[in-house]
Formats: C-alpha cells, structure tokens, sequence
C-alpha cells in the first residue's frame, strides 16, 4: 500500500469536509443553478434568510422558488453566463435587491430587504459549462451608510445656498442664480426683471424692539414674501435687511405689480413680538434687463438706484426704472 | 526599448493576441447579442500614462466611465474603462436582448461593460493559458472631469494603457464604445514574461 495514496486521499476528504463547513458558515448566499435554472444547492446562509426548506426547493426552478426575481431579464442575464462563459453582476447600486431575504439590521436601517451584491459565475464541467453559481453577499450596511452620507451631503449644498436666519437663499447663491439667469434671458431673448427691497427703518426698529425683534421681523418678512412667489423666482437675502427677488421670463410691468403687492402686502401684516405688533413697511426698486446691460451686475445696479429714489421719496414704496434717465415713480 | 517597455517583438506579440481575441470575443458577441451584429476588427493602441488623459480628452467630455478590475494568474492584473459618449447608448437595451423598462440606463451601460471587458479577457486568458477573474463593474460618478480624476485615484500605478476601439455596425444600433485596459507596471513584466514564452514556442 503506497502511504502517500493514503494521505492524499485523507487530505482530500478532510479539505472538502472543512470546505463544506466554510460553505454553511458563510455570510455570503450560495446557490447553484443548472443550465434550466433548477436549484441544484444552496447554502445554510439562504436556507436560514429565506426560511425555505431545502427539501422543498432543490430541483424546483429558481423563479418558481423565489417568484419575487423579475424572470425575464434575469433570464437574459444568466443566458450571457452560460452562452459567454462570462461573470455577470448585479449591484445594490443599481437594484437594491434581488432576493426578498431579510437582513440583520431591521431596527438600525430603514431598508425592508438585505440589499445585495449579486455574481453570477459560470462554473465549467469538463470544458461545458453545467451551471451557475450565484453569489449573495450582504450590502446593507454599506447600502445604508450610503445613504446616510448622501442625506448628510444634499444637507451641506442645501446649507451652502441659505441663509441661517431667514431660510430663503444666501447672498452668494442668489448671485449665481442671477448670473445664470442673465445668461438664459440673453441667450433665449426672455425677459428679465429684478426686484430689490429694503427694510424701512430697520435701525429704529430695533432700537426699539431689540435685535431679537429685528430679527422676528426680517424672518417674518422672508415668510410672507415668500409665498407671494413663483416657484421659478429667486428670492435671496442679499444684505443685512436688504433682500432681492429674480423674476425670470417677466417684464417690468408684471414685476411692478408684484411689487405693489409684496409693498401692501407687508405694510398689511403686522408682525407679533412679545406683546407687541410691529408694522414693518418696505422700500422697492424694480428693473428690468435693457438691450444695453452687457452685464447682470447692471441689473442690480438699476434696482438699486430706484429703490434709492423710493427711499427719498418717503419709503413704503415702489419705484422703478430699466435706465437711469427713465425712473419713474409709480406709487405713494 | 520604447516608451512602454516593451520590445518591437513584444508589443507585435501582445497586438497579435489581442487582435485574435477580439476576433474571437465578438465571434461570441455577435452569437450573444444577435447574429446580424457586426463588430468591426478593433484599432488597437497603446498609450503610455502620460498621454492617456491627453488622448482621451480629445475627445468630448464622456458620458459615462465604467470600471472594473481584473487579475489573473502569474500577476496578470489592471483595470478595464469602457468609456461612453452620449450618442453612444440610444439602443442599449435593444441590442443586449432587455425590454427598455426592465433595467436602468445604468444598469444597461454596466451590463454591456461587464460582457465586453469579460468576454474579451477571458479570450485572451485562454490564448496565454490563463484564468482571470473580475470585480464587479462600476459606474464611475457622472462628473465631468470623472476620468482624469479616476485615473489620479487608481490605487496603483499604471504605466501602460491599451486602448481599444469597439465599434457595432448594424442598421439598427448604433453603438460605440472605447476600452481602455490599464495596467500597471508589475503587471507588464508579467505579461513580458509570458510573451517572451510564447515568442520562444514560435
């Protein structure tokens, strides 16, 4: 008896016993599939997540035993394993899931089912390929942890365009906006009107009330404005009690108009304070883009010099003018 | 010795192989996606590490890079970019044999991606009597600039590119891509050796 047979064979044996072992222990699904996608095997990993009985499901059909795997194209997919003798993957990246197994974080993660990367091999049985393996591996956490670093980043833009005490656009994202504003309106010859306000007296006020009252006013102020907007308008604190407000695709007239009714409208809408009702009033320049402005800084300009006007004509206000020599006065 | 570190009969070896199992992987191809596919014999070059990105942005901005490793035995290893224009993925899920509604614009890209690099590689494993195995292929972040600034991430460093042109001419799909292999300088002795072997056998 040749000794080194023996040993070999005992080797053999007792590699595939602890290979089988590995098999049931890992945190990976296995399952085999024929070439007609009949379950050859699988491992304990499956048979515990998906509660099924291994009695029950070897021989049957894969999409007969889990009918929730959208047959068609998994069909498809596993056909390229067997005609190309190729690997083929699935991510959670892209479907959250295959294979409705739950997962062990149930209480931690808002996911229903175990989010999984899935390999297809193709496994060769003397130069044929017999069958394919397929692999499940947990990807829960990362799928989870993902997402949690998405919220925390779409958290981070959302702080970088506003401004802590009003909640409507900070000064350096509604300039943006506005350059690219001007930069549609001249490409797609839109109109394009601006308007520009100021707090009245915003000093006194909080002289009077103190800055926690100033500060209830230009909150209260943003809130109401803001909902006298379109969606697509553009409304930015642009300075301490100064805001701006972008009109795409508006001419100066419909500018002036809602003008007039944000001027009314805050005048209107006394703002509680401790025991107090502040009545705020603003003052408001509004301009629309000329021919001439090669620039959207020249916009600003122009809001900024009616508002100016409306300013020293008395506050409480609005005043518009698209050029310098044509600012005319149109409320009291 | 030029640039890329190989000799004139190493890199005539290297293009033979990879010509034949291009011949061969859209033989498989064309059989997989349809038999009226036509895959065109693909222009093979191979760009050194500087002048990849150079190469590469002459071209317009990608569409969409997609990645994926792969190694072999005797320390054949590298990754494989197939990189996408716009117009390149009209038809996608046509062509690969899916019901548009039944997988992502991503999803298509990634499957075809995975197809070609593997098909193709698995060929060229068996001409050099090797077995490569693959990462799962990744969408790289649709950023622009995305490539350049992959190719400065890449955990290691690659000295050689081959960059091969896939190109499907058939009535109904219009589809193209180009495969970029990028292997890093280990790897390229590895693969001298091999192909010293078989310039030896010749």
């Amino acid at each position: 008896m040749n000794p080194g047979v023996l040993t070999d064979e005992v080797t053999k044996k007792f590699a595939e016993k602890l290979s089988s072992k590995i098999t049931d222990q890992l945190n990976t699904g296995i399952l085999i599939l024929d070439t007609d996608f009949n379950i050859v095997m699988w491992n304990s990993f499956l048979e515990v997540h998906s509660t099924k009985v291994s009695n029950d499901i070897i021989g049957k059909n894969v999409f007969e035993v889990f009918s929730e795997l959208p047959e068609r194209w998994l069909s498809r997919k596993l056909s390229s394993v067997l005609q190309l003798g190729t690997p083929n993957f699935c991510s959670w990246e892209q479907r959250r899931h295959l294979f409705e197994l739950p997962h062990t974080r149930p209480i931690t993660t808002d996911c229903e089912f175990m989010a999984q990367n899935c390999t297809f091999l193709p496994m060769e049985e003397s130069g044929k390929i017999e069958y394919i393996s397929i692999l499940i591996e947990d990807a829960t956490d990362v799928c989870h942890y993902q997402g949690q670093l998405q919220k925390a980043l779409d958290k981070l833009a959302l702080m970088s365009r506003i401004d802590g005490l009003t909640q409507i656009y900070n000064r350096k994202h509604w300039q943006e906006s506005l350059e690219q504003e001007f930069a549609k309106a001249r490409r797609h010859d839109k109109a394009l009107s601006l308007i520009m306000f100021d707090l009245d007296n915003f000093k006194q006020l909080n002289d009077h009330y103190g800055h926690q009252g100033g500060d209830q006013v230009l909150i209260e102020i943003s809130k109401t404005i803001g909902n006298l907007l379109r969606v697509e308008d553009v409304f930015g604190r642009y300075g301490g009690e100064e805001f701006a407000v972008i009109l795409p695709e508006t001419s100066i007239l419909g500018a002036i108009e809602l003008a007039e009714r944000i001027c009314q409208t805050v005048a209107n809408t006394p703002i509680k304070f401790k025991e107090s009702n502040i009545i705020a009033t603003v003052s408001i320049g509004v301009a629309q883009l000329t021919e001439r402005d090669s620039h959207f800084e020249s916009l600003i300009m122009h809001a900024d010099d009616a508002l100016y006007i409306a300013k020293n004509n008395g506050r409480n206000q609005v005043c518009s003018g698209s050029d310098n020599e044509l600012l005319k006065q149109v409320s009291a | 010795m030029n640039k890329l570190h190989l000799s004139e009969d190493e890199q005539d070896c290297l293009q033979e192989l990879i010509n034949v199992a291009m011949g061969q992987a859209s033989d498989q191809l064309a059989r997989y996606l349809d038999s009226f596919v036509y895959l065109k014999v693909p222009s093979i070059e191979s760009v050194d590490a500087d002048s990849l990105a150079t190469t590469l942005d002459q071209q317009q901005a990608a569409m969409a890079v997609v990645s994926q490793g792969f190694f072999g035995y005797e320390g054949i290893r590298g990754e494989a970019l197939l990189v996408y224009q716009d117009e390149d993925s009209e038809r996608l899920a046509d062509l690969l044999g899916y019901e548009p509604d039944e997988l992502s614009k991503d999803e298509q890209l990634i499957d075809i991606s995975s197809i070609l690099t593997t098909t193709f590689l698995n060929v060229f494993a068996s001409q050099i009597e090797n077995q490569i195995s693959y990462s799962a292929p990744k969408l790289l972040p649709s950023r622009a600039n995305s490539l350049s600034e992959h190719l400065e991430q890449l955990t290691f460093n690659w000295d050689l590119a081959l960059k091969v042109n896939i190109n499907y001419q058939v009535t109904d799909y219009s589809f193209n891509c180009n495969m970029v292999l990028l292997i890093p300088e280990t790897a390229i002795n590895n693969i001298k050796v091999v192909l010293n072997r078989i310039l030896e056998e010749l």
